[in-house]
């Protein structure tokens, strides 16, 4: 990804809607018993769009928002976020995507990872809470609605940030032309040395 | 070239990773009062306009998600309520004038004047204020509310909602407060059964945001489903809770018998947590030895 100040202030506001839409409305929706956790899935599908580098600075700048808005030790969310963007991020520069699947997949297994990373930062900074059944499930249904959410939110957040994307710019009517020419001279080469018409 | 890119990409992970890690041990071992916690407040403290229109923007999209749900609760339950309604009416009929008795108190007295009413001196004087964040956290539930030191809040002070104990506040700005709530596993509110029953500290259940845990009940005492719990306040000189005496907690579902000499009794709390709009925080009030510094 180039990141230019353009995609700077694209990528700052994506964080900052995610952040208000997270703690001012989906931490109000119970699901299956869960809260639906969209920051975890941002970071990762912008950790796959923009790589290990974005991904992990993205995570760390939305773990810092997120523990100063709501009163949190601060280093805690941003830990976890930079460690999910970062793998997704690495993912990415490992594997092609080739379907929707494989970043919907990720965006899940890593909500998982994110929630139960948090879960034990907090038991180590000594929140007493007898781990049950209920927290394992918690953090599977988070997974499954991270899963769902990086549906729409792929395809969303690639077409918000598809001018910094090196491999999806679109082709030019220019572009295609110059390359085009070369082979034709090449074919007009060859034919003359031949004696033929091109 | 591709090496120097792995460099640069390691060392960027492990320069966020060291300021991740410093932060956290610096900002959780430090003072209320340290530059970090400042800094903290400071964020906070200039995004609350912006996390106030958000929650107000998004409060529809919220209402409609409640509807729904409720819709589909309703039905579930509406056999239940049938059941619940002939025996409404039957007590009705014998506690007409007890209810209209108490329905004129309701009208006269604010739940702070309530409180003062159970002997306290100075009287608490309750803010009213409107939840603007959330937590998404599994662990800890905690809430943002819109009303900080400048409205006289302090770290500690009670808050309560229209039908019962809420949980206390633990970070105040100067325009905001975090609050955390009962349902939070750092939160622990001794409590006494109603009206003569035991008295024992009501604790969260990990991951379970709807029922909270009575601990510390012997296998002898008497504590039965349907029984109401309220606040101890309890004191002792040098200590005391953080709540005053008799703000409803929430009333027994279930207990049984332990093997360790503990009752397991299982407690629903009157206040539910995820539908609340707007809380009162309990300023001011008597001085609590321990709560206050």
């Amino acid at each position: 990804m180039i990141v230019t100040w353009q995609i700077g202030l694209r990528l700052t506001a994506i964080v900052l809607v995610a952040v208000l839409v997270q703690i001012s409305f989906l931490s109000y929706i119970s699901i299956l018993g869960a809260t639906p956790d969209l920051l975890p899935v941002v970071i990762a599908v912008l950790g796959l769009l923009g790589g290990a580098v974005t991904g992990a600075v993205a995570g760390f700048a939305t773990g810092l928002l997120v523990d100063s808005l709501l009163l949190q030790t601060l280093g805690v969310s941003s830990l976890v976020l930079l460690s999910v963007g970062y793998l997704a991020g690495r993912y990415r520069e490992q594997f092609e995507i080739e379907s929707l699947l494989a970043p919907a997949l990720l965006a899940g297994a890593l909500t998982m990872l994110a929630t139960a990373g948090f879960v034990g930062l907090q038991l180590m900074l000594g929140v007493d809470a007898t781990v049950s059944l209920l927290i394992v499930r918690e953090i599977v249904v988070k997974g499954l609605l991270g899963f769902l959410m990086a549906f729409p939110l792929y395809p969303l957040l690639r077409l918000a940030l598809r001018p910094a994307l090196v491999l999806e710019e679109p082709p030019t009517r220019r572009r295609i032309f110059r390359n085009r020419r070369p082979a034709r001279r090449r074919r007009v080469r060859r034919a003359s040395a031949q004696g033929g018409v091109a | 070239m591709y090496r120097k890119q792995i460099r640069r990409r390691r060392s960027i992970l492990v320069a966020l990773i060291i300021a991740s890690l410093v932060l956290l041990s610096a900002h959780f071992s430090e003072a209320e009062s340290g530059p970090l916690h400042a800094i903290q407040r400071g964020v906070a403290t200039v995004l609350s306009p912006l996390e106030s229109v958000a929650s107000q923007a998004l409060k529809p999209a919220r209402d409609l998600v409640d509807w729904v749900d409720e819709t589909f609760e309703a039905r579930g339950e509406n056999d239940q309520l049938r059941d619940d309604l002939a025996e409404a009416r039957r007590e009705l009929a014998q506690a007409q004038d007890a209810v209209g008795q108490n329905e004129q108190l309701r009208a006269m007295l604010s739940i702070g004047e309530k409180i003062d009413l159970a002997g306290f001196t100075p009287a608490y004087k309750p803010v009213t204020a409107r939840i603007i964040n959330r937590s998404p956290s599994v662990i800890t539930a905690t809430i943002g509310v819109n009303a900080g030191s400048g409205d006289g809040v302090e770290v500690d002070d009670p808050v309560i909602s229209g039908d019962g104990l809420v949980g206390r506040v633990t970070e105040v700005t100067q325009s905001i407060s975090q609050v955390q709530l009962i349902t939070d596993p750092r939160n622990a509110v001794s409590a006494r059964a109603m009206p003569e029953g035991p008295q024992g500290i009501v604790e969260p259940v990990a991951g379970d945001p709807d029922d909270l845990r009575l601990d510390f009940i012997t296998n002898e005492q008497q504590v039965e489903e349907g029984q109401m719990l309220v606040t101890a306040g309890w004191s002792n000189g040098e200590l005391s809770s953080a709540y005053p005496y008799g703000i409803p907690i929430g009333e027994v579902t279930e207990t049984t018998l332990g093997e360790q000499d503990f009752q397991r009794v299982t407690v629903r709390p009157f206040a539910d947590m995820r539908e609340l709009q707007y809380v009162q925080l309990l300023t001011g009030g008597p001085e609590r030895p321990g709560v206050r510094g």
